[in-house]
């Protein structure tokens, strides 16, 4: 209950505190808001940039045949406010990632919730203010 | 005594009319944040699909809705493209205003309007006229304002096709603007009127708040174009008419009349909620 209040205050806070929104594409209109997927993979690239950044991740679809999945991310400047460097997500890191698919099935996108490098631990999604808007 | 008593007056006349402000003059400078007090869900996280609810939509937009694909804006000439100038408003991005002032009259002569993620728009006040239809669309188009009291008053021309809605309901390069600027202290109401004669059937009229807000400065916003997902060159995603699989899940989430969600005139006056209570549900998925 203490949790769901502080939880409210402070979505009612961003809310009403005209921090930067970045919100740019409808993610109800370009993902599955209600369904999460796991991949995993070797990173390819790493796009830290503006619009919202991406990670390629070499991987398989459902069928177990290889492609490249786009993970979209946060902009460039919200997720560096959130300590995000280009350092631990270099092209080979291995990762496991959990997101929103996309609605069109042929890009293999997924919205990023959850992120972890399986070797040194590295993890983002999950803590408070690891979120993108 | 005649000649002290005429200096004074005249010296009393001219004091008066350096210190009275120009006409009706508001000065809406500053930085603004908007407030979502209305629409926050399809104004930050943005709209959902097939969710034309409120919009007064005519069947050409209906159907350009209906085949839009969210997946287009992945290539390289939508990544960075920005809001147009009727859509800004009502976006999740703060606001940045400055003027111009004419350096002998110390009338305002323009406004520009800066958001994250847009143009700079320019509303030009010194009476110059709109251009050709045939001049260059841009993204801001050409706008042009004028006093109406307290009100300052905008016409938007020569828009780049765009969207009233974040879910592929167009606005097409043939729409007009009509603007109403409205202070109240530290508040900033914007009407904005956008009459469409190819994707709207009546003038789409919403207002939108902003508050002054002295902490704020809206960043710099480099676009970088890279490829986002893998796709064969040439590519445009879309859905050909009739296969869109998701127009139907607005209705479903939210328990309303699937009718209902295909918008219109009709949607957009509060007596329609009369004639939802009537209609069938597409029930709760």
């Amino acid at each position: 209950m203490k949790v769901r209040l502080i939880l409210l205050i402070i979505s009612a806070t961003a809310l009403m505190s005209g921090i930067q929104l970045y919100a740019h594409h409808s993610f109800a209109a370009t993902y599955f808001e209600d369904k999460q997927q796991t991949i995993e993979g070797d990173l390819s690239q790493f796009l830290f940039r503006n619009p919202p950044s991406f990670v390629h991740v070499f991987g398989k679809d459902e069928k177990g045949q290889p492609v490249t999945w786009g993970v979209v991310w946060g902009d460039g400047g919200q997720l560096g406010r959130q300590g995000v460097t280009r350092q631990p997500l270099k092209p080979g890191a291995h990762v496991i990632m959990v997101g929103n698919p996309g609605r069109n099935p042929d890009d293999h996108r997924l919205r990023m919730l959850r992120l972890k490098r399986t070797s040194a631990g590295y993890t983002w999604g999950g803590r408070p203010g690891e979120t993108f808007d | 005594m005649i000649a002290r008593w005429f200096r004074g007056a005249l010296l009393l006349a001219v004091l008066t009319t350096v210190c009275v402000p120009a006409f009706a003059q508001v000065d809406f400078t500053g930085e603004w944040a908007p407030r979502f007090y209305e629409d926050q869900p399809e104004r930050v996280p943005g709209p959902e699909l097939g969710d034309y609810l409120g919009l007064p939509v005519t069947e050409a937009a209906r159907m350009r809705a209906d085949t839009w694909d969210a997946s287009i804006q992945t290539l390289p000439e939508w990544q960075c493209r920005p809001h147009s100038a009727d859509y800004i408003w009502r976006g999740p991005s703060n606001l940045h205003i400055w003027k111009e002032v004419d350096p002998v009259s110390r009338q305002i002569t323009a406004f520009h309007a800066e958001w994250l993620r847009s143009i700079d728009n320019i509303y030009y006040l010194d009476g110059r006229p709109h251009p050709s239809a045939n001049a260059p669309h841009t993204w801001g188009g050409f706008a042009t304002a004028k006093w109406d009291g307290d009100i300052l008053t905008v016409t938007v021309t020569h828009l780049k096709e765009g969207y009233v809605r974040r879910n592929g309901v167009p606005r097409s390069d043939l729409a007009t603007v009509t603007e109403h600027w409205m202070r109240h202290g530290n508040w900033l109401t914007v009407m904005t009127i956008v009459n469409d004669p190819v994707y709207l059937s009546e003038p789409f009229v919403r207002s939108t708040d902003y508050q002054l807000d002295e902490h704020q400065l809206v960043p710099p916003y480099p676009c970088d174009v890279v490829e986002e997902v893998e796709r064969s060159r040439g590519v445009v995603p879309n859905l050909l008419p009739g296969t869109n699989p998701s127009l139907n899940d607005f209705a479903a989430h939210h328990n309303l009349p699937i009718e209902a969600t295909r918008g219109g005139p009709e949607t957009m006056y509060p007596e329609y909620r009369n004639k939802l209570a009537t209609m069938p549900k597409a029930g709760k998925k």
